[in-house]
């Protein structure tokens, strides 16, 4: 149980120390408020077009689908990869079989060009 | 206000820092007088009757102020080492063969002007840095430096930390979505997709090893490896080292596969909006997160804290200061004097150029340089931990070479390259070391 409290204990102590080291920052650093060009985003000098946060054409989504099954995955291997040299009966096997059907998946993302980047 | 405001704006930097240090420091050092007088008896029983909390503000203490001089020796080792490979000298102004430099770098961009564009969403904005920096902070909790010089030793030390590691990519996306720019939000994206998929080889690489290991605890695996040089992971699992050193790479987003910043294509990526601090603490976490991927490798195949070989001349230093009694008063006392007088000598016969001040004043620098190596040379004969911290750093340090080295030797590869080498070489590769190990272990048995 001591652990949870470290790894608490770490995030806060990780957040208080960016936050200080910020607004000491804040406290010793020149600030303007400039003309109002300053606030644009920086899009290689010329005037931003279309809105930001609109309608984006991500065309690799798949690999997110894809991610999300192998790290299910991994989590159950990591704890298999526990309990491998001890004797019980298939241990090799059901692993086996489990990935097999992952790289099934996988085979056919290939076939079907997924994994390739457009 | 406004007033107050021009004041405060036409002061210089230095005027700046200590009309703000000089009140909070006597504010805070008469609160703190009063307190400790009211409450430090209560406060000393506390701390006495709960030793964990004494241990873990130590550990955070120290592992949160150790990430800054990483981070400065590894930016001096980038400006350097690369200025050497392409033939440039390099920092050269700043202290001795411009070791400050980084030093320098750090503290102006603690105070520059730390800007807030106009379409930003502002909470998301501040807080993207504090998850990227976060999330090398906690990594630090599981990496164990020296036998027992490990902030938590966690059992399930290697998930946690290709956990927590995976989260960076979080903070990467918060910064990208609130920055309101879309070349922010391109590298943001790529970012994402880049670090997702080297996140799976990375962590079934690692399982090669937990299966040799049996084990996920950090301290467990390195006490495994003890021994020669013969007995690390790295010869067990060749494989696996290579694939992890690859995917390691994406993770700490370094030259070659740091598609993420792409300056040529990108501007700078998630960071182009971000000006100051805020700026500064994604180098700063980048810089430690190399650190942090070179030592877990050195934990997971290079074998930790162990030494390499056995020392051929073991030295047995029986020293106990007490038994001086009031000899070692006066040996504290006239060991300065001697010494600087000592090693000015052949500098204040040898020239005639070299003023009696001088030398004494290079006699007492090199005293000083021989004092603290043979108080170095003590503590390692005599200590441990400092056997283990100096074999651990000195292995780390190597492979932050090795990674700064790599930025300066190899182009970047395009990103449609970079996925489809995750997903079609190193996960099977991956994949195919974890079956490998797994029938040899239960072929062999429990070697």
């Amino acid at each position: 149980m001591e652990g949870i409290w470290y790894v608490i204990g770490f995030a806060v102590a990780g957040v208080s120390f960016v936050f200080l080291t910020i607004g000491a920052s804040w406290l010793i650093s020149h600030r303007t408020k400039g003309s109002p060009l300053k606030g644009l985003p920086y899009e290689s000098g010329i005037p931003t077009y279309g809105d930001t946060h609109g309608r984006f054409g991500v065309s690799y989504y798949i690999y997110a689908l894809l991610f999300v099954a192998f790290d299910i995955e991994v989590v159950f291997i990591f704890l298999w990869a526990l309990v491998v040299r001890d004797p019980i009966p298939g241990v090799l096997a059901s692993m086996g079989i489990f990935i097999a059907v992952l790289l099934l998946g996988l085979a056919y993302a290939w076939r079907k060009g997924v994994l390739t980047w457009r | 206000m406004t007033a107050v405001t021009g004041y405060w704006n036409r002061l210089s930097l230095a005027s700046r820092a200590l009309l703000v240090l000089v009140p909070a420091l006597l504010v805070l050092g008469g609160v703190a007088t009063v307190a400790l007088a009211l409450l430090l008896p209560p406060l000393l029983d506390f701390l006495g009757a709960n030793l964990g909390l004494v241990r873990f503000i130590i550990a955070a203490t120290v592992i949160i102020v150790v990430t800054i001089p990483t981070a400065f020796v590894i930016i001096y080792m980038e400006l350097k080492v690369i200025a050497r490979m392409n033939l440039r000298v390099g920092p050269d102004r700043v202290g001795p063969f411009g070791a400050a430099q980084s030093v320098v770098h750090g503290l102006k961009v603690l105070s520059k002007e730390d800007y807030t564009p106009a379409g930003v969403d502002v909470s998301v904005f501040t807080l993207a840095p504090v998850a990227v920096f976060l999330t090398t902070i906690m990594s630090f909790l599981v990496i164990p430096f020296a036998p027992g010089l490990v902030a938590q030793d966690l059992n399930i030390a290697l998930l946690y930390f290709f956990a927590i590691g995976g989260l960076n990519v979080v903070g990467l996306m918060m910064a990208g979505w609130a920055s309101y720019n879309k070349y922010s939000l391109i590298g943001a994206l790529r970012a994402a997709a880049q670090a997702i998929s080297y996140e799976i080889p990375l962590t079934l690489s690692v399982v090669g090893v937990i299966i040799l290991a049996g084990t996920m605890s950090t301290t467990a695996i390195v006490a495994q490896q003890s021994g020669s040089f013969l007995d690390w992971n790295v010869w067990k699992q060749p494989l696996a080292l290579l694939v992890f050193f690859i995917a390691a790479t994406a993770e700490a987003n370094r030259t070659p596969l740091d598609m993420t910043e792409a300056d040529q294509e990108l501007v700078a990526g998630f960071a182009t909006e971000y000006s100051g601090m805020r700026f500064g603490f994604f180098f700063f976490a980048e810089y430690v997160n190399v650190f942090v991927v070179s030592a877990i490798m050195v934990v997971l195949f290079f074998g930790g804290w162990t030494a390499p070989f056995d020392w051929p001349f073991p030295v047995q230093l029986a020293l106990d200061p007490a038994s001086l009694g009031i000899g070692l008063l006066f040996l504290i006392a006239l060991a300065p004097v001697l010494g600087t007088v000592i090693l000015a000598l052949p500098f204040w016969l040898g020239s005639s150029r070299i003023s009696t001040l001088q030398a004494l004043l290079i006699g007492f620098v090199l005293f000083n340089v021989v004092a603290v190596a043979a108080l170095l040379g003590w503590a390692f004969v005599s200590f441990d931990w400092v056997v283990g911290l100096f074999w651990m750093l000195a292995k780390s340090y190597v492979f932050v070479f090795v990674f700064v080295q790599m930025r300066a030797t190899f182009p970047r590869v395009r990103i449609d390259q970079l996925m489809g080498f995750a997903w079609k070489w190193l996960l099977p590769a991956a994949l195919l070391n974890i079956f490998v190990t797994a029938i040899a272990v239960s072929l062999v048995g429990k070697g």
